[in-house]
């Protein structure tokens, strides 16, 4: 307890436990992210400076916090100690700097945008079709049931090797490809999009990736090559339904893809 | 009213209470069963019924794309039990295999989709596809407990393996699934089926803990030709401890954890030769990467159920030239006519979705691709061989006759044979196993037609591979992504210097801090 007293045991105690919360706690939060350790170094150098500044405000309490160090730097009976620390955090430092020298293997970083932006219109199997403002001619034609199950047949048959059977993109071949296939099983997926982006997508595939935002290396097919008009709109309505998840409509004024 | 009349009026409301009353207590099982079933039925319905159908006999529309196929619910066979042979599973059992999937088929597991009432309600439902089920549920099968893995006892397992149990047969000699009744395996349907290929027991449909093959040793896996061990440890020819040897043996063919995604093999410089084949023993220390395969589905042919599931890379290079090392586990060198009843039934049983299958084995195929020319910026070749802006520069061996060419495409299919470098190969086949070696100069003699390497940099790569006795060929067959190799550099000296010019100026900081605190105090 007379340690934890002492103003540099607190001092070192609040310095550490600042950076065990930035590495640690803040990645626990809901929808957070580790901590990039630049910004880890950064934030604890400013708990640190802030940390010294109260220790240094108060003139005896600045001496106590000087004690301990002062001791190990003087001392004779803390011989030992000082000589460690010499050895210690020398190596300590070339061994960084041996880690920050050496070349490391790694593939390029792969950027890429989730939701890329379509085109207006499409050239779909010959036929020129309007994207913009197209709705699932399926809806309001024939019966809602029948479509499912033809686009359940499609899905099974064509989709479900990479995108899952639990729509979660982790089907049985899924782990073969990278950027790994996309789920549609959660919130943020196929309910921030139109039926029509989705029919875009299934057509064309990764192939009919716009030029901008590459590379795209997705290994979706060309389904225009496979499927017919209905069937892509069949497949689209399965993936709704299936999900429970809600197309966007065109009435939404919306912020843009991101 | 007449007491007569009295006594009448109370008896009828008498037996119509307690009517209603049995009604209750009889029919309470009765009414919570039929909601079980309810729920499990919509469950099943919109999750299992794409496979499996909606009638439970394995049907759904992907079942002819599958091989294994789904499970036919109304036979009431089922693979993986902990019930003697022969006999049903336990509810335990079905919701083991709903929880977590058959690793290496085409289930998955829901424990992640689905609550486990809902789970419940699921294995109810499919247990109410067979009448069998009524009769109530058997024991599992008393094990007793595992000895200690020592050296003798995988020595003993092995022979046991070899010899006693006969696993040899048809899981092969180093239980590649390459045994001499491998080709002629079908399961209760006459459906083709593989001999599980024991170095992977990420794949066992069962789980691959020693505990799991352990109980498919003691009670077989049901509906395949897997047998039972129950009859000889109750005839007294084999002791459950010995069976224990063998799963513990079984176990030490597979590593001890599945192996890890990486994106980059180090090809590691070497002084001199590179190795001279791809058995050479100098393959032995060097780093491999290990790429999942998945089936060709993207483009017309599509193909399914590839027979190859992984591949291992090596790579080294001198400065000069560089050699790059696979190895893959195929049950035969392609095409064998031992195979050709495995062959058949492949074609026979699977949906060819686009083209016909291929009429007769041919050979087995790999292919390594890079970017004809150094990658600008991020942008790759389609990872499918190429495309008409990026094309790839290809090296190709197939298995018979025994042939390694080099070449470029623009596409699955565009193959363009030519001379780029100076390309040589080897290739060996053992006990399901191919070992195929490239080894070629770092720079193309002709860069219009192969690419040349730099040693400090990262070269992206993709892979082929196919089966011929699984009815594949150079288009059907299994892909991979991109991944890289990184042909090493000799570490440049400044590597070493840095570390220790810090060092030293940090200690020599230090020494100075505390001579003057010393100086300062006396």
């Amino acid at each position: 307890m007379k340690h934890l007293k002492h103003p540099f045991t607190q001092a070192v105690l609040l310095i550490v436990g600042s950076w065990a919360f930035f590495k640690f706690v803040i990645p626990l939060f809901p929808g957070s992210a580790p901590v990039p350790q630049s910004v880890v170094l950064q934030f604890t150098l400013i708990a640190a400076v802030g940390v010294l500044v109260y220790v240094s405000e108060n003139e005896e309490r600045w001496t106590q916090f000087k004690a301990p160090i002062t001791a190990t730097l003087v001392d004779a009976n803390k011989k030992w100690l000082r000589g460690g620390l010499l050895t210690v955090i020398p190596l300590f430092i070339g061994f960084v700097v041996f880690q920050a020298a050496r070349p490391t293997v790694g593939s390029t970083a792969q950027l890429r945008s989730i939701h890329p932006a379509p085109p207006g219109q499409i050239t779909f199997q010959g036929r020129s079709l309007a994207l913009e403002g197209l709705e699932n001619p399926l809806r309001s034609r024939g019966s809602l049931e029948e479509h499912y199950e033809t686009g359940k047949a499609i899905y099974y048959q064509n989709c479900m090797p990479c995108h899952g059977d639990l729509l979660d993109g982790q089907g049985h071949f899924g782990h073969g490809f990278n950027p790994t296939p996309l789920a549609f099983d959660r919130a943020g997926t196929i309910d921030n999009l139109q039926e029509s982006f989705v029919f875009w997508r299934i057509a064309k595939g990764g192939p009919g990736l716009p030029r901008e935002g590459t590379p795209w290396n997705s290994a979706m097919p060309v389904w225009e090559d496979f499927l017919t008009e209905d069937e892509i709109w069949a497949v689209t309505m399965f993936l709704y339904e299936q999900s429970g998840l809600e197309p966007r409509t065109w009435g939404e004024e919306g912020e843009e893809h991101d | 009213m007449t007491n007569h009349g009295r006594l009448q009026v109370a008896a009828c409301r008498l037996s119509a209470a307690s009517t209603i009353l049995l009604a209750f207590v009889a029919g309470l099982p009765g009414v919570l069963r039929a909601q079980d079933l309810e729920n499990g039925k919509a469950l099943y319905d919109k999750w299992c019924a794409g496979c499996h159908g909606m009638t439970g006999q394995g049907d759904g529309p992907a079942a002819d794309y599958m091989l294994p196929r789904p499970r036919d619910f109304t036979f009431a066979i089922y693979q993986i039990r902990t019930t003697s042979n022969g006999e049903l599973p336990t509810d335990d059992d079905l919701r083991y295999i709903v929880d977590n999937g058959m690793p290496g088929s085409t289930m998955p597991g829901w424990k992640d989709k689905l609550g486990p009432g809902d789970r419940d309600d699921v294995v109810a439902y499919i247990k109410s596809f067979s009448r069998f089920f009524e009769d109530g549920q058997p024991e599992p099968v008393a094990v007793a407990r595992a000895p200690r893995v020592t050296d003798e006892g995988l020595a003993e397992g092995r022979r046991l393996f070899e010899e006693e149990v006969e696993c040899i047969k048809c899981h092969g000699a180093e239980g590649r699934g390459d045994g001499g009744s491998a080709p002629e395996l079908t399961d209760d349907d006459g459906f083709p089926i593989r001999a599980a290929n024991l170095t992977e027991n990420w794949t066992f449909n069962g789980g691959g803990s020693v505990e799991d093959i352990l109980m498919r040793i003691r009670v077989g896996v049901d509906g395949t030709p897997m047998p039972s061990n129950g009859d000889a440890i109750d005839a007294g020819i084999i002791t459950e401890e010995q069976l224990w040897r063998v799963a513990q043996y079984v176990r030490s063919l597979s590593p001890d954890a599945p192996p890890r995604r990486q994106d980059v093999v180090r090809a590691a410089f070497v002084e001199g030769d590179l190795p001279n084949g791809p058995e050479d023993p100098a393959w032995n220390d060097v780093e491999a990467l290990y790429i999942p395969m998945v089936g060709q589905i993207l483009e017309a042919p599509r193909w399914f159920a590839p027979a190859v599931d992984g591949l291992w890379v090596r790579a080294l290079h001198n400065g000069e030239g560089m050699a790059l090392q696979f190895s893959w586990d195929d049950a035969s060198a392609s095409p064998d006519e031992a195979w050709d009843p495995f062959f058949d039934g492949v074609v026979t049983s699977m949906v060819a979705p686009d083209a016909p299958h291929l009429e007769a084995q041919g050979p087995d195929h790999l292919a390594v691709q890079f970017p004809l020319t150094p990658p600008e910026g991020t942008v790759l070749p389609y990872f499918l061989a190429g495309d008409a802006r990026n094309p790839v520069y290809q090296i190709r061996w197939r298995s018979n006759p025994d042939m390694a060419e080099e070449g470029t495409a623009t596409g699955l299919g565009t193959f363009a044979s030519g001379t780029g470098s100076d390309l040589t190969h080897g290739a060996a086949f053992a006990n399901g196993r191919w070992q195929v070696q490239f080894t070629r100069s770092l720079t193309a003699s002709d860069p219009g037609v192969a690419a040349s390497f730099t040693p400090g940099e990262s070269m992206p790569m993709a892979f082929y591979v196919a089966d011929g006795t699984n009815a594949e060929d150079d288009v059907r067959g299994a892909v991979s992504a991109w991944y890289a190799v990184y042909l090493d550099v000799p570490l440049p000296p400044r590597v070493f210097i840095a570390p220790v010019v810090a060092t030293l100026l940090t200690a020599g900081l230090g020494l100075v801090v505390v001579i003057q605190a010393q100086r300062r105090s006396t």
